[in-house]
């Protein structure tokens, strides 16, 4: 058996890259199944996908935990997830990125294939989507579905779905991305990153189902607590706030969905960048152009 | 035949469409949400030729669908947990007026702790309603069980409504191989709906009016009788649409390497295909482990139990819902079916809120089948990846 995992951002198009991977290879002859894993996933969010390709039909139906590949759609998330935990010593890796295999630290060096799936997928199909972009990589590094399979199951599944066109356009960005992968061996230096969890035995779970208005009571209290979901890392703008320009009329602070725009005692603003996402509907409302969006994650 | 690569939520909408549904009143809920959408696009796209009702909430879903087939139509209507709860009245319409109405429930856990992830707290209640249930599998079996759904709820030996339950995003949203059936075999195989009575203004009927104490004490006894029935004509269907398809499941109840086993567990749902690679691993170890696949929930199968397991040194039940003080549901009613055989049994509770059932964890729960069968002091019910002493 055959098991890969997809990690990738909402809106890349992480479950779409794993159906069509599995309709691949269904294709080919071989039983597979796909699925996502659905936690609390918006646009930006850190997502996963599973798929699994075996001679004989798929019994086993739980997630993915020791993959033969790991296809990475967004490199960033390398810093805020355990991508490559479980990957095995002999998997392989597929990134997208600018960089060259031997300039990729994993955690753990296996044999990559890198490929700037982002620029193919601007080019090609006009949108940041880099799920077909990513399967033609795909099928440059693993030999286990040839090109073509992906490219028909990648008609199918666009075809049906948006149109003859977006099938045609789609399948041209797996071919591109599948002649411009560059196959090597990746750094395995870095520790990899574990998410600190609040994994409490139950009879350490306060009692109910209510989260404390104190924050710090967030972190100890209840099931999915804020602060374990520090959504700033989502984000690939950041709001720059210029406080020369700021006329005080407080409009970001009321239109900031998340809250994360914090009223100051003389009504200048101050911003939460643990849980802002970049939507910048700040910077959009702002009279007096005090916010910029620029690319990126920081804290000014 | 037709070979597509889809979700168990789209075999389902496939599965209506072969069974040309008429009317599907629904309200949108995840993770059902992609049954419905597909269903509408087929009715917009005249691959159906159906009524689509979007309605206000669940209740206004069942009760429509109710209201449908008491007029003479073919109708379904899909679900999952806060909406099947919000029909949960308008449900015990359905079967005492012997309506047969199909409705997919997709299993997810019912709030609070609110969750969206597979849980049968949903549906384990509606077990006293008098609808049938159905727990399913595979993406196949998703599909496949909408055509039998309709042959054994419309079959006039039942005349009762139908669910059929499915993993909540371990099917729903998993993609697989799934074949179809040929329109005209299906239609050979599910001839058009001849309800019992129907609402025809220039045939006035009432229909489920007030009943007395004199009456409704023998109506309860004919619906149990129903229920009761169904056994054989569930058998019955799944073997014709084996002979049809080549694709049987056992009808009530399947089993899996239990010609020789000692130990066995019982597992519905998706945990039957996991629990399968299990069985095959301690096998290869030369145990004598067998699996029984409980498909029906209602009616249960009490003697097809008892025939299978008589012979057992020990037996498992997994539960995926909680009777709070009290065991999983499934295993109570297994309980209830084995009592007088003596074997003894254990209670395995995993999987709740959508928690991810491994394979370590049905090995875990194999180990412990196997120390009771040696006579080893366990305990009853085990709560399978639990954090903290239980």
């Amino acid at each position: 058996m055959y098991e890969i995992r997809f990690h990738g951002r909402g809106g890349q198009g992480a479950v779409m890259a794993a159906q069509a991977l599995a309709e691949a290879a269904v294709l080919e002859g071989y039983y597979a199944q796909a699925f996502p894993y659905f936690g609390a996933e918006r646009r930006g969010a850190p997502v996963r996908a599973f798929a699994r390709i075996d001679e004989s039909k798929i019994s086993i139906k739980s997630q993915v935990y020791e993959p033969d590949a790991l296809v990475i759609l967004d490199e960033s998330i390398l810093e805020i997830d355990p991508i490559s935990e479980g990957l095995k010593p002999d998997g392989k890796a597929i990134i997208n990125t600018v960089k060259k295999p031997e300039e990729v630290d994993l955690g753990i060096e296996v044999e990559c294939g890198t490929v700037d799936a982002t620029t193919i997928a601007l080019e090609t199909i006009k949108a940041p989507i880099v799920n077909t972009s990513i399967l033609g990589a795909f099928a440059r590094v693993v030999d286990i579905v040839p090109l073509e399979s992906i490219l028909n199951a990648i008609m199918n599944r666009f075809g049906e779905k948006l149109g003859h066109q977006s099938g045609v356009m789609n399948a041209e960005a797996a071919r591109i991305a599948y002649h411009n992968t560059v196959v090597g061996r990746c750094k395995g230096t870095r520790t990899i990153v574990r998410k600190k969890v609040w994994l409490p035995a139950w009879d350490e779970i306060p009692i109910g189902n209510t989260l404390s208005a104190r924050e710090i009571d967030g972190i100890a209290v209840g099931p999915g607590s804020m602060a374990q979901n520090l959504t700033g890392t989502w984000r690939t703008q950041t709001p720059r706030y210029s406080k020369e320009k700021c006329i005080r009329c407080l409009r970001c602070w009321f239109s900031c969905p998340e809250g994360c725009i914090e009223r100051q005692e003389d009504d200048y603003e101050r911003w939460d960048y643990r849980y802002c996402k970049g939507c910048g509907i700040c910077a959009e409302v702002c009279p007096a152009d005090a916010i910029e969006m620029v690319r990126g994650v920081y804290e000014w | 035949m037709v070979m597509k690569v889809i979700s168990a939520d789209h075999a389902v909408a496939h599965g209506a469409r072969l069974a040309r549904v008429e009317v599907v009143p629904a309200f949108p809920i995840t993770p059902q949400t992609l049954i419905v959408e597909l269903i509408a696009e087929f009715i917009n796209d005249g691959e159906l030729d159906a009524d689509f009702l979007p309605v206000e909430s669940e209740h206004s879903a069942m009760s429509a669908a109710i209201g449908a087939c008491a007029g003479g139509a073919r109708a379904f209507t899909a679900t999952s947990s806060q909406g099947l709860a919000l029909m949960h009245e308008m449900l015990y319409a359905a079967p005492q007026n012997r309506l047969p109405v199909v409705m997919v429930n997709v299993n997810r856990s019912l709030g609070a702790a609110s969750g969206i992830w597979v849980e049968y707290n949903d549906s384990m209640p509606e077990r006293e309603s008098g609808w049938l249930q159905v727990y399913i599998e595979d993406n196949q079996e998703a599909l496949d069980m909408v055509i039998q759904a309709y042959r054994i709820a419309e079959d006039r030996g039942v005349m009762l409504p139908m669910m059929v339950c499915l993993d909540g995003f371990v099917l729903s949203h998993t993609v697989e191989r799934v074949d179809f059936p040929d329109q005209q075999l299906v239609d050979s195989f599910l001839p058009k709906f001849k309800p019992l009575y129907v609402l025809d203004p220039d045939e006035p009927v009432t229909m489920n009016p007030i009943t007395p104490p004199e009456y409704a004490m023998e109506m309860r006894y004919q619906l149990h009788q129903a229920v009761d029935e169904s056994k054989l004509v569930i058998e019955k269907v799944d073997r014709e649409y084996g002979a049809l398809t080549g694709r049987a499941y056992g009808g009530l109840i399947d089993t899996y390497q239990m010609e020789d086993a000692e130990i066995a567990l019982i597992a519905l749902g998706t945990v039957t295909s996991t629990a399968r690679v299990v069985v095959d691993h301690l096998r290869s170890k030369g145990k004598k482990v067998g699996l029984v696949k409980l498909r029906f929930l209602r009616p249960f199968p009490s003697d097809e139990l008892r025939s299978i397991a008589k012979n057992l040194k020990a037996l498992g039940v997994f539960d995926r819902s909680v009777s709070f003080n009290g065991f999983g549901p499934v295993f109570t009613e297994t309980r209830n079916a084995l009592y007088h055989l003596g074997i003894p049994l254990t209670n395995h509770v995993a999987g709740i809120g959508g928690r991810d059932v491994t394979f370590e964890e049905v090995r875990e729960m194999f180990s412990v089948i196997e120390e009771n069968a040696k006579g080893h002091r366990v305990k009853e019910c085990h709560w399978h990846g639990l954090r903290g002493g239980s």
